[in-house]
């Protein structure tokens, strides 16, 4: 399994897998074929618990229109869908959706692969009820994944793929702690790679890497030191560009950042009861619930653990979810003294409007 | 005696300042770019320092702002809404919300005192609200850009264009010139849409007296009278609206510099 | 020559002119007669369990069916651009946008805008931008607000799934009875079940009775026509007044009258109204004699509720509708329309300010065309934000497909 660390650069075996963007899987990890899945509240573990490995489906940049998604849909759906449509997924294993938004649910419903699972986590996640109802929906759909793939599911297997994912995720957290000090864009791949390769690996090259990280820290220095939340960004496009115009990303909240990592599953609970405990607490997504203002809560609270002087909301085109909310952080930052920008984007890689944007809006900080 | 050049490489054109220590506009030129922004903003720098009689060496700062400012070899790049900000509260000292609506783009800032961006929307991906779209809408009608203006003061109605895609806006243009819709009518409507869109983006800053406008289509009177009805309030336009960023930019150059 | 009269009017839209003034006028005064009755006023969406509302003597207001009178009263996109202009995107549901604006703007706002709640019920099985939205307004009234999270439903309805649903329900119960200082009476609660079962069966006969040929409605008349099951679902009014719209279209089918005259195409809509273009948009099929003798929308109101323990019942039938079933529900739904309507050609509205609704149509299109052989067309609006819509190649498109009726009919 760590082969490959031992006489390679970790730091480049986790670039690798991210500039890989989950579609040159088959050439860089021949000989398996994993298991794709759309959103972080898709349980991971439950793939890793049958012998496959969970690769996050991210929107390939060259992707066509599909015919199948109006154009008032986001990219992400849309682009998705194309490569998908073009076969470009075959190599996958089957795809799973966990329900977050409309346009998810829909995908789903239109997924060209014959082995397509969509699990339904609840949306109020503060209730025992939620809790009953969220484990029962993880047992079944853990049943029907055994049944697909053949194999048994056994409870064993699944302890050790919590542990794994626990392992994960505390790296995560460790490269967490150094994003201060490290460049925006280098973070950013660092943690779209755990999502993009084998588990196993992943966590032995982060740990590999995180000495030589830490070393390498060296301040923010004059930089302006910003928050960035959102949704997927599946580049490192707008951190480069943020780095470029004299920022650094202290904070993060996107989807395939660390929000992703964020929380541990309690290793001495049920595996699926913990792994439900773990999502309802998790920082949640524009498409939970866990009280009125529990996300603009942590959004602040974050920018401030972090002394963040601004905060950028991605608001990618089309994403209702994350549109509310811009709304109604965007006030709440505000009058709390935060400056925000709500940056809106169609493709992840910023242009020369983006760059206006940001531009100005670091000048008036 | 210290001079300081701003520098606005925009998607359609290039403007050029040159203000002396004391912030006084000396020189101005706007020249139609295209895709070779960098040329022509080095060419108009040369011609222009030529006709004042100065030297290269004269200059104490530049300032590049605009889409093209990255490829312009200038002190330091600066966005065109600071400068834009600068370069208007500078003309307006009273002014403390600035629209601007360019050939791309249109933008609603609020400014501080001291011409420091307080807050500021652009438009979304659209070209509704933006010079292009007048561009469009004068193609339908077969009129120049510059033509609308007049036409739009000898409106007797307004014809309500109510789409916000350019192009179906385009085909609701034609569809009203089919039925004999007079111009001038159909041109009040175009310019009626354009400032209930920048209306719109002037809301979320939150817009407080006085208003200023400019960029391109600062111009075209039909769209300043629909803005005026649109936020019920005279607004303050220069009368030099295409070169206000370049000004803000050479403002800019000089604080950089120390200079005030 | 006078121009041929191709549609007939219905005599019971009088009635439901009283009607809903009525509804409308006790909603706008509400505050003073209800505050000293101790009647909460509640804003909900419009697939809450109303029922336990109306037992509790809550009384419900629609944001949604003021979203759609923005709509046809043309006043939707001024108050779009109010809420545009505090920060919501143009791209967030229209009605959303609206009912917003409308609480910015009430100068704007038809009747002035909707009275301020005492609490909000937001139920997820129709979208999930109902809890962003009912969200925003929480913040904006600060007052409680009650979400019932009924989740989608991917194939078969699950036992887990109602109980959760279920253990929901009679949180709220109880969330709402301290709210109001009353008990539930079940007994209450059973007969606001069978008003709604009630109105609920008569909205289904009416619908029903346009299998006959020719059919004695068209579908703008079921959109008119919908409102009191929709904010007057559970009471003796609503069940009122079906009896009567029931009775008037008994009678046309009796005498053979035709909601279009020379009915030529039987067609069935999807999706939610073009209100602003209620009446022009239709009138481009009615005048080739084109009539949507059925359509999935106004159907989503003709769901009953199961006999049984009534809050299960009530868990069930929310939780089942229409819009929070896959694909194959969705498409099975049509074909099976398409049959018992013996309908030529479907009309389906992508909708931008729905995506749940829209987003996969193209795929439902396909498979129905390829089940039924009956053609479909899509044609992209909004329901109520008039600035999307574009006449021209909307005409163009509803054309075309109505020349290729022609030859296939």
């Amino acid at each position: 399994m760590t082969t490959a660390s031992a006489d390679r650069d970790p730091v480049m075996i986790l670039l690798e897998a991210a500039a890989s963007g989950g579609a040159g899987w088959p050439q860089l990890y021949p000989g398996s074929r994993p298991f794709g899945y759309f959103c972080s509240y898709w349980p991971e573990e439950l793939i890793l618990s049958l012998g496959r490995e969970p690769l996050r489906l991210l929107p390939p940049a060259a992707a066509g229109v599909p015919a199948r998604l109006p154009a008032y849909c986001c990219l992400p759906a849309r682009a998705c869908l194309a490569a998908g449509e073009a076969k470009e997924y075959d190599f996958l294993a089957g795809a799973g959706f966990a329900h977050t938004c409309d346009t998810i649910q829909c995908l789903a419903g239109i997924w060209p692969h014959r082995h397509t699972f969509m699990f339904v986590p609840p949306v109020t996640m503060d209730s025992p009820e939620a809790g009953t109802y969220f484990k029962a929906e993880l047992e079944r759909l853990w049943r029907r994944l055994a049944e697909t793939a053949g194999v048994q599911s056994d409870a064993h297997q699944l302890q050790r793929a919590v542990v794994l994912m626990n392992r994960i995720r505390s790296l995560a957290g460790q490269l967490d702690e150094l994003r201060p000090q490290l460049p925006s864009p280098l973070v950013a791949a660092l943690m779209r790679a755990g999502q993009l390769m084998p588990r196993a690996a992943y966590a032995a090259s982060l740990e590999a890497a995180l000495p030589a990280l830490a070393v390498k820290a060296d301040g923010v220095g004059e930089r302006r030191r910003l928050l960035i939340s959102g949704s997927i960004l599946e580049n490192d496009g707008l951190y480069v560009m943020l780095e470029e115009l004299g920022a650094r990303v202290v904070a993060d909240d996107t989807c395939t950042g660390y929000r992703h990592f964020a929380g541990l599953v309690n290793e001495r609970a049920e595996p699926l009861a913990g792994i439900a405990a773990r999502y309802a607490a998790r920082p949640p997504c524009p498409c939970r619930h866990q009280y009125l203002e529990a996300r603009l809560d942590y959004l602040l609270a974050l920018a401030r653990r972090r002394s963040a002087e601004g905060v950028v909301l991605v608001v990618r085109k089309y994403c209702d979810p994350h549109a509310w909310d811009a709304a109604a952080a965007g006030d709440r930052l505000r009058e709390a003294g935060v400056p925000v920008l709500v940056l809106e984007m169609e493709t992840s890689t910023p242009g020369g409007q983006e760059r206006t944007r940001l531009q100005a809006f670091l000048e008036c900080l | 005696m210290a001079y300081y050049l701003g520098v606005d490489i925009g998607s359609l054109t290039t403007k050029v300042a040159l203000i002396d220590q004391g912030g006084m506009l000396l020189a101005r030129a706007v020249r139609r770019s295209g895709y070779h922004g960098r040329e022509t903003a080095l060419q108009l720098v040369d011609e222009l320092l030529r006709e004042k009689g100065l030297m290269a060496g004269q200059i104490a700062g530049t300032v590049a702002t605009g889409y093209g400012r990255v490829t312009f070899p200038a002190d330091r790049e600066v966005s065109e809404i600071s400068c834009q900000a600068r370069g208007m509260v500078h003309l307006f000292p009273g002014a403390r919300t600035v629209i601007d609506i360019g050939g791309q783009d249109s933008k609603a800032i609020r400014v501080l005192p001291g011409g420091r961006v307080a807050d500021f929307a652009m438009n979304d991906k659209c070209a509704a609200g933006t010079g292009r779209f007048l561009e469009v809408m004068a193609q339908a009608l077969e009129v120049t850009v510059a033509e609308l203006g007049a036409l739009a003061a000898g409106a007797k109605g307004r014809c309500p264009i109510s789409s916000v895609c350019t192009v179906f806006a385009e085909s609701e243009v034609i569809s009203h010139l089919a039925q004999d819709t007079p111009r001038e009518d159909i041109v009040a409507g175009v310019c009626a849409a354009v400032a209930s869109r920048v209306t719109s983006l002037a809301g979320r800053v939150g817009p407080e007296p006085e208003v200023a406008f400019t960029g391109g289509v600062a111009r075209n009177r039909g769209v300043v009278h629909a803005l005026e009805t649109e936020l019920g309030r005279p607004l303050l336009v220069p009368a030099d609206p295409e070169v206000t960023a370049a000004l803000g930019a050479a403002l800019v150059a000089r604080s950089l510099t120390g200079g005030s | 020559m006078a121009k041929e009269r191709r549609y007939l009017p219905l005599r019971s839209t009088r009635y439901l002119g009283r009607t809903m003034q009525r509804y409308y006028l006790l909603t706008r005064y509400q505050r003073l007669w209800g505050r000293p009755l101790k009647r909460p006023l509640a804003w909900v969406t419009s697939g809450a369990p109303v029922e336990i509302l109306r037992a509790l003597r809550i009384d419900p207001v629609y944001p949604e069916n003021y979203g759609a009178i923005c709509g046809a009263r043309r006043v939707a996109p001024e108050l779009c651009r109010a809420a545009e202009a505090a920060g919501y995107s143009p791209d967030l549901c229209s009605y959303a946008r609206a009912g917003i604006g409308a609480i910015l703007r009430p100068d704007l706002a038809p009747m002035g805008g909707l009275p301020r709640p005492d609490l909000l019920v937001t139920c997820n099985n129709i979208c999930g931008t109902v809890l962003k939205w009912y969200e925003a307004l929480a913040r904006r009234f600060n007052v409680p607000l009650f979400i019932l999270d009924t989740p989608f439903v991917t194939g078969e309805l699950k036992q887990h799934t109602v109980d959760y649903v279920l253990e929901q329900l009679r949180g709220l119960v109880g969330g709402l009875e301290r709210l109001t200082g009353r008990r539930l009476k079940p007994a209450d609660l059973q007969k606001c079940i069978s008003l709604s079962n009630e109105a609920v069966r008569l909205w289904g006969e009416i619908r029903n009775l346009c299998r006959h040929r020719p059919s004695p409605l068209n579908t703008p008349d079921l959109f008119v026509h919908m409102a009191p099951i929709v904010v007057l679902r559970g009471t003796a009014g609503a069940v009122a007044y079906y009896r009567r719209l029931y009775d008037e279209v008994k009678e046309r089918v009796r005498a053979g009258q035709a909601a279009v005259a020379g009915e030529r195409y039987r067609l069935l809509w999807d999706n939610i109204a073009i209100w602003y273009q209620l009446f022009r948009f239709y009138h481009l099929f009615s005048e080739r004699g084109a009539c949507f003798v059925t359509d999935t929308y106004t159907g989503g109101w003709a769901a009953g509720l199961a006999p049984g323990d009534p809050l299960e019942s009530l868990a069930r039938t929310y939780t089942a509708i229409f819009l929070n079933r896959s694909v194959d529900f969705r498409v099975r739904q049509m074909v099976d329309l398409i049959r018992d309507y013996e309908v030529d050609g479907f009309v389906m509205h992508s909708n931008r300010s729905c995506k749940p609704y829209s987003l996969v149509q193209e795929e439902i299109r396909r498979r129905v065309m390829n089940e039924t052989g009956v053609p479909g067309l899509l044609v992209e609006a909004d329901m109520t934000d008039a600035r999307v819509y574009a006449e021209e190649p909307v005409r163009n498109r509803v054309q075309a497909f109505l020349e290729t009726l022609e030859m296939t009919v």
